[in-house]
């Protein structure tokens, strides 16, 4: 499938694109947003331990730095649990700083290095420092300096180990990265399917322009959506003024080839009673130019008729519709006409008036020859309709075959007819995509195959010819 | 034996009439269809020549009109348009036969002298009656192998009383059918005509039955 030209990846990439790109900003938006949640949260816990720190901090009689009372989280009473409080005494004039005089029992032995960044009183800072096991800690730090008694400033210190922080978030992402990941699946099989299901009537509206083309159907007549249909509607008329137009021209084909005969028999008749080279030039012309006549005609038929898709007609009408003019017009001789296997379920795939023509062709001349009997044998072969058309008359040598389904040629003056029928036959098999065989007949004389498309009943416009 | 010629184109129509008179036919033409229809209905035909595109009504029609009202003479197509959807169209309608145009005036008499011999029952071309036998192709009648000298009213009257050996002819019969509808018809003048054809034939060939007509048959 070429990306640039089928509609369906198109239309896929795009919503694929666009689905693959919001999911992705929304996972990006809501991991910010949660991330800095938790950190707001993280640093409001770490203050409130701060305060409760400083409100339990005393100065004893011996100006000792005691805890009033322990403070409440009891993660600050289990080693190493993540959560800390430490207090520094700061160093006064020219004391040392004594760290850690006081320490939560989670600390246990330990104790936590503070970069020494002096804040000012009661300035509150964080620090990014190493705890026990070298865990990493987010740490606040706090100075305080007792008034009263007055005393040397101690530094309040809680730390949490930033797994505490990290871990919610990692939980969170886990799951946020499930909920994105499954939305956009489902986001991306609902634009598969609607994709599908919305370039569904076009897949069906080729199918049926194959058919078109194939023959199997003369219009697209199936139901679309609103947005095809009118395209739909458009194509039904071109293709209606476009049988229109074939059908016009070839009654005026028809219509002049049938004005120029009335004129011709007029001088054929005329030139019949007289004699002279003149009269003997107009007989000759006329046959010459009936010949012309007849063979444009049908070309002119099978070239309008190849243009016209969809039509069928049945084979079994049409082959006794002509056996009963056959009888007709074979009355003076006594040859019986049959038809040997001929299911009345064959159906040509063309127009009904042309095999008429073809298969008239074929008896008119097997009426021409045979001395006693002509046979019609039809049986459908992989798509094709074989029909042969047997006599028991002379036959035609294989040498003089071909040269007879040429224009205009005649295998034997001493039988009437234009010479043409054979090649007319021919040309309008050809047309169709079938063929005209000239074999040996069982009976002794030809046999005409004829090869024509068959077709299924009721995948088309059927018209039956006269019955 | 009496035709209808039906075909609009004047000069055409003419040769037909002209040739089929010659052949020995009592010819009417009729130009366009609501013509031939009525004369086809009223007048007792032995054969018709139709051309199917008409004036006013079209040759078909005319053919399927005649056939409903139980006109049953042979008709034969005369027509341009050869397609075999349409002379399968012909034949359904009724028709006998089925000639397209442009046609050898040779065949189109050949086919009418074996539509109105098979009409009557006749199978072959040449029609007997004891010592005579008339050849419906040439046209030429014989007494014992002598050529018969007839005119053309003489050889109607003769025609169709073989066409129809054996069985009673009526004076108006026969007028109707060796007349053509616009001309003179004097029922004496058959008398004259049968008359001079006795005259010609072996005794007690043409029998008179009283107030019947005439019968042709085989001398004993």
């Amino acid at each position: 499938m070429n990306g640039r030209t089928s509609l369906r990846l198109r239309l896929l990439l795009g919503t694929l694109v666009w689905i693959l790109g919001s999911i992705g900003l929304t996972g990006w938006l809501l991991n910010g947003l949660f991330s800095e949640h938790l950190g707001r949260q993280f640093h409001a816990e770490l203050q409130t331990h701060l305060d409760q720190l400083a409100a339990n901090l005393e100065i004893d009689a011996n100006g000792r730095t005691v805890l009033s009372r322990p403070l409440s989280d009891p993660r600050l009473a289990r080693p190493y649990s993540g959560l800390y409080w430490q207090v520094d005494r700061l160093g006064e004039a020219g004391q040392p700083a004594v760290p850690a005089v006081l320490r939560s029992r989670s600390l246990w032995d330990q104790a936590l290095a503070v970069p020494d960044d002096h804040p000012a009183d009661g300035e509150v800072h964080q620090h990014a420092v190493s705890g026990p096991n070298g865990t990493p800690l987010l740490m606040i730090e706090r100075l305080l300096r007792p008034l009263d008694p007055p005393g040397p400033a101690v530094r309040l210190i809680v730390a949490a180990d930033e797994a505490l922080l990290g871990e919610p978030l990692q939980r969170f992402r886990g799951m946020l990265l499930t909920a994105l990941g499954l939305l956009a699946a489902g986001l991306a099989g609902a634009a598969v399917v609607q994709v599908r299901s919305g370039l569904r009537p076009l897949n069906r509206l080729r199918e049926e322009l194959t058919q078109l083309r194939d023959g199997r159907r003369a219009t697209l007549d199936g139901r679309y959506p609103a947005e095809v249909q009118p395209v739909v509607d458009e194509l039904n008329t071109v293709l209606a003024r476009n049988a229109e137009f074939v059908e016009r021209a070839r009654s005026q084909a028809g219509n002049l080839a049938h004005a120029v005969k009335t004129p011709l028999s007029v001088m054929a008749n005329a030139a019949a009673g007289e004699s002279g080279p003149l009269a003997e030039l107009v007989g000759s012309q006329v046959v010459l130019a009936r010949q012309q006549i007849d063979h444009h005609l049908a070309r002119a038929r099978a070239a309008a008729a190849a243009q016209l898709s969809g039509r069928r007609c049945r084979l079994r009408p049409a082959v006794d519709g002509l056996l009963r003019v056959l009888q007709r017009l074979c009355a003076e001789r006594d040859v019986e006409l049959t038809v040997g296997q001929c299911p009345d379920d064959l159906v040509f795939r063309g127009e009904a008036q042309d095999l008429q023509e073809m298969l008239g062709n074929l008896l008119d001349n097997a009426g021409k020859w045979a001395s006693r009997r002509i046979v019609v044998d039809a049986e459908q072969t992989a798509g094709e309709l074989r029909i042969d058309v047997d006599d028991d008359g002379p036959g035609i040598a294989t040498g003089q075959r071909a040269e007879l389904l040429q224009r205009g040629r005649r295998g034997d003056e001493r039988v009437p007819g234009s010479g043409l029928g054979l090649a007319i036959v021919d040309d309008l098999a050809r047309l169709y995509g079938g063929r005209l065989e000239l074999l040996d007949a069982p009976l002794g004389g030809l046999r005409a195959r004829l090869w024509l498309p068959a077709g299924r009943d009721g995948d088309g416009t059927t018209d039956t010819p006269a019955p | 034996m009496r035709l209808l010629v039906v075909e609009d184109e004047p000069t055409l129509c003419a040769q037909l009439c002209r040739s089929l008179e010659a052949a020995g036919y009592a010819v009417d033409a009729a130009g366009n269809g609501r013509d031939a229809e009525h004369l086809g209905r009223e007048e007792p035909f032995d054969a018709v020549v139709l051309d199917l595109g008409l004036p006013l009504v079209d040759g078909l029609t005319v053919l399927k009109r005649w056939r409903a009202a139980g006109r049953n003479m042979p008709v034969l197509i005369l027509t341009a348009r050869g397609d075999w959807h349409e002379r399968v169209a012909g034949i359904d309608a009724g028709a006998d036969d089925y000639l397209v145009k442009p046609f050898h005036m040779e065949e189109l008499q050949a086919r009418l002298r074996a539509l109105i011999r098979r009409a009557g029952g006749q199978a072959a071309n040449e029609l007997n009656c004891g010592p005579l036998t008339l050849d419906t192709r040439s046209a030429r009648a014989h007494v014992d192998g002598q050529p018969l000298v007839l005119t053309s009213h003489e050889f109607r009257v003769l025609a169709y009383l073989l066409h129809r050996r054996d069985q009673v002819v009526s004076r108006s019969e026969l007028s109707e059918h060796i007349y053509a509808h616009d001309s003179d018809r004097d029922s004496n003048t058959i008398e004259v005509f049968v008359g001079r054809l006795r005259k010609k034939l072996p005794a007690d060939m043409i029998e008179t039955v009283r107030g019947l007509g005439y019968r042709l048959r085989a001398p004993a």
